[in-house]
């Protein structure tokens, strides 16, 4: 053991990366912007404002209801300090509540019943609390505000089993002190189930981000090794046009990227039993989550995605001469395309500008798109899913481009 | 058509012609000036020390780099041309071959880029550089020599008239260097041209005609015993570098190195 040698391959090791310029910046800098990025997602993400739609069928009580929870509501945009505030609307009946959920102008439908009167002077009142359902996270907290907001106003709520003045009542000494009325929320929810857990709702977005990822790192590498093991060169010395490259890496990578997508559908969508086999338990593969949507309509969203991704890995290439450097594209590109394109955050409560940039990465129109197919059912009929797939499509069509304009030759 | 350096007698069509040929990487002129007319069914030598043009005068000739000003042709086409490239084989100086298909599935790959279906035609170049009964083993478990015979047999699948070799035996040894140049040989007389590029004088003796390429020009062209005599020593090292001496600029020579460098 000779502490001489082992310094001189420590020394060569550090002179290496003195001149390695990128991973140096992927050791020092990258990690505290991502992290900087992860900060600025979770603490600059937008209060939000809980927008309750209320299903008033209740009549005169529940006017009087809404007036004791407008009166209790956190204020709209005041909040701080992770307070959100509350706006309240009167919509209507019931039926129009759950619509204005179902198009997502209102993250929580509140039904007044129409014995409302009755319950509150029987001292149990029940109100049905309509959510999404698309987003356990996003509902929980909607639901959550919610409660916050009955809690607050408990304590005005003894006049609602009081029969209105005016209707023959008589408040005076001798009458009973009106009764506390306790709430009980009965959350119900337009799509899936309210014991949805988060599983359900990212299982059909990941389908999406590792096609994407793993088409890209594959057709990277591949076409690197092209450029510099000098098969392009030779490639380019026949017949052959750019635009027939960069179609056939796409379709030979959209198989791959098919094979892939076809078994992670049927790993989310089926569930086969096992079995239980002595001491193991019973058990069983897949994941058995339900798909609202068509899954061929889920699959052609992925495979637009992954030809995008098989494009921007030949593009990228050029920027590369070594496999790592392929490697190192990845917290570049995968990761905040990860944070930002609304797998685990809703990008509509991200800080503005970091809203902006999730509507120009592509992960973000596939997200939203297997999200609508997956969980809300929508068919290329509804207009936010069509106007996905017009991006998506958009976007492989430019990175096809792009990719092709990279192919160095005078020719085309 | 006709060139002023064109030695051969023939008064066919050359199956490679550039005039005023330049290519300009900023200030530097890796191609300065170049005129040629090479006759077909010929085997030329252009040799020169690494860096003094040749490979960019080959990507020149093909079209695959667009000259700053000039013209090149093949078989009479302006290049750079797609449609020519189907009459063009090319050797890259790499290896240049995909490690993870096997020898069959190399050969067929560009075969098919050039068009070629005649599952004849990779039967004749495997028996050609003897790896017939390696057609099924990946070109990443073949030695050195192998995926050079290899690479050799991807840019004549599709039989082209015309070829370039850049380095063609760098790396190879010697009983493999006599095979290549005996095919070559036999391609020629079968018609073909063929342009071989190299840094090894020894090598010289068995092209048909040499040029000598320094700083991106012609420095001198002719047969290696036109050359010697003209030179007035039996060595062309030598020669080349009294040629070099004689160069338009007059500069001094900068450090020549020994063949194989």
């Amino acid at each position: 053991m000779s502490l001489a040698r082992t310094l001189a391959v420590a020394r060569r090791i550090v002179a290496g990366f003195r001149r390695d310029h990128r991973s140096l910046a992927l050791v020092v800098v990258v990690p505290i912007v991502i992290t900087a990025l992860l900060a600025w997602v979770i603490r600059g993400s937008i209060p939000g404002t809980t927008r309750v739609a209320i299903g008033n069928q209740a009549g005169v009580t529940g006017d009087r209801m809404i007036a004791i929870l407008r009166a209790a509501a956190p204020p709209v945009g005041a909040a701080g300090g992770g307070t959100n505030g509350v706006e309240i609307e009167l919509v209507g009946d019931g039926p129009a509540a759950r619509d204005r959920v179902k198009a997502g102008s209102a993250q929580v439908a509140v039904i007044l019943p129409a014995d409302l009167a009755a319950a509150a002077a029987g001292g149990m009142v029940t109100l049905t609390v309509v959510t999404q359902g698309t987003d356990p996270a996003v509902d929980s907290q909607a639901v959550a505000a919610l409660q916050q907001l009955v809690i607050r106003a408990a304590g005005s709520m003894g006049s609602l089993g009081v029969p209105p003045a005016g209707a023959g009542a008589v408040v005076g000494p001798g009458t009973a002190a009106p009764v506390l009325p306790t709430i009980r929320i009965a959350h119900e929810t337009i799509f899936l189930s309210p014991d949805a857990d988060t599983l359900n709702v990212m299982a059909p977005v990941f389908l999406g981000y590792f096609a994407y990822f793993f088409v890209f790192i594959l057709t990277g590498i591949s076409f690197l090794r092209e450029r510099m093991g000098g098969t392009l060169e030779r490639l380019l010395a026949t017949p052959v046009s750019r635009l027939e490259i960069v179609l056939g890496y796409g379709l030979g990578f959209g198989l791959l990227a098919t094979v892939q997508v076809v078994l992670m559908t049927a790993f989310t969508l089926g569930r086969v039993p096992v079995p239980a086999i002595g001491p193991i338990g019973e058990w069983g593969v897949g994941l058995g989550i339900s798909s609202a949507g068509s899954p061929i309509l889920a699959f052609v969203v992925v495979l637009l995605l992954a030809i995008g991704a098989v494009n921007l890995g030949i593009f990228l290439s050029t920027f590369a001469r070594t496999e790592l450097q392929i490697v190192q594209f990845i917290p570049i590109v995968i990761v905040p395309q990860g944070l930002l394109s609304g797998i685990f955050w809703p990008v509509e409560r991200l800080p503005a500008l970091l809203q902006a940039v999730a509507h120009v990465l592509p992960v973000t129109y596939a997200v939203d798109a297997l999200r609508a197919i997956m969980l809300r059912g929508d068919g290329l009929g509804d207009p936010g899913l069509a106007l996905d797939v017009a991006v998506l499509a958009l976007v492989a069509a430019l990175f096809v481009m792009l990719a092709s304009l990279t192919i160095k030759r005078d020719i085309a | 058509m006709s060139s002023a350096t064109t030695t051969a007698s023939d008064t066919r069509q050359p199956a490679v012609s550039a005039r005023a040929l330049v290519k300009a990487f900023g200030l530097i002129r890796a191609v300065d000036g170049i005129d040629l007319s090479l006759a077909p069914g010929r085997i030329y030598g252009l040799l020169g020390p690494n860096g003094s043009g040749k490979t960019t005068l080959i990507r020149l000739l093909i079209g695959l780099a667009r000259p700053t000003s000039g013209e090149a042709r093949i078989l009479g086409t302006p290049m750079p041309s797609r449609a020519a490239l189907a009459r063009i084989g090319y050797m890259p100086q790499g290896e240049a071959i995909y490690p993870d298909l096997s020898v069959a599935e190399n050969l067929a790959f560009f075969a098919a880029l050039q068009g070629t279906r005649d599952g004849a035609a990779i039967e004749r170049v495997l028996d050609l550089i003897e790896l017939g009964g390696r057609r099924n083993t990946p070109a990443a478990n073949l030695s050195g020599g192998m995926r050079r015979r290899l690479s050799l047999a991807c840019a004549l699948v599709h039989q082209p008239p015309v070829v370039f070799l850049d380095e063609p035996t760098v790396g190879v040894d010697p009983a493999l260097r006599v095979q290549f140049w005996a095919h070559f040989r036999a391609l020629a007389a079968a018609g073909t041209t063929i342009v071989v590029a190299s840094h090894v004088m020894d090598e010289a003796d068995r092209c048909d005609e040499l040029l000598f390429v320094r700083a991106g020009q012609v420095i001198a062209h002719g047969t290696g015993a036109s050359l010697r005599a003209e030179a007035g020593t039996d060595d062309l090292e030598t020669a080349f570098l009294r040629f070099s001496g004689l160069g338009p600029d007059g500069q001094p020579l900068p450090g020549l190195t020994a063949s194989g460098s």
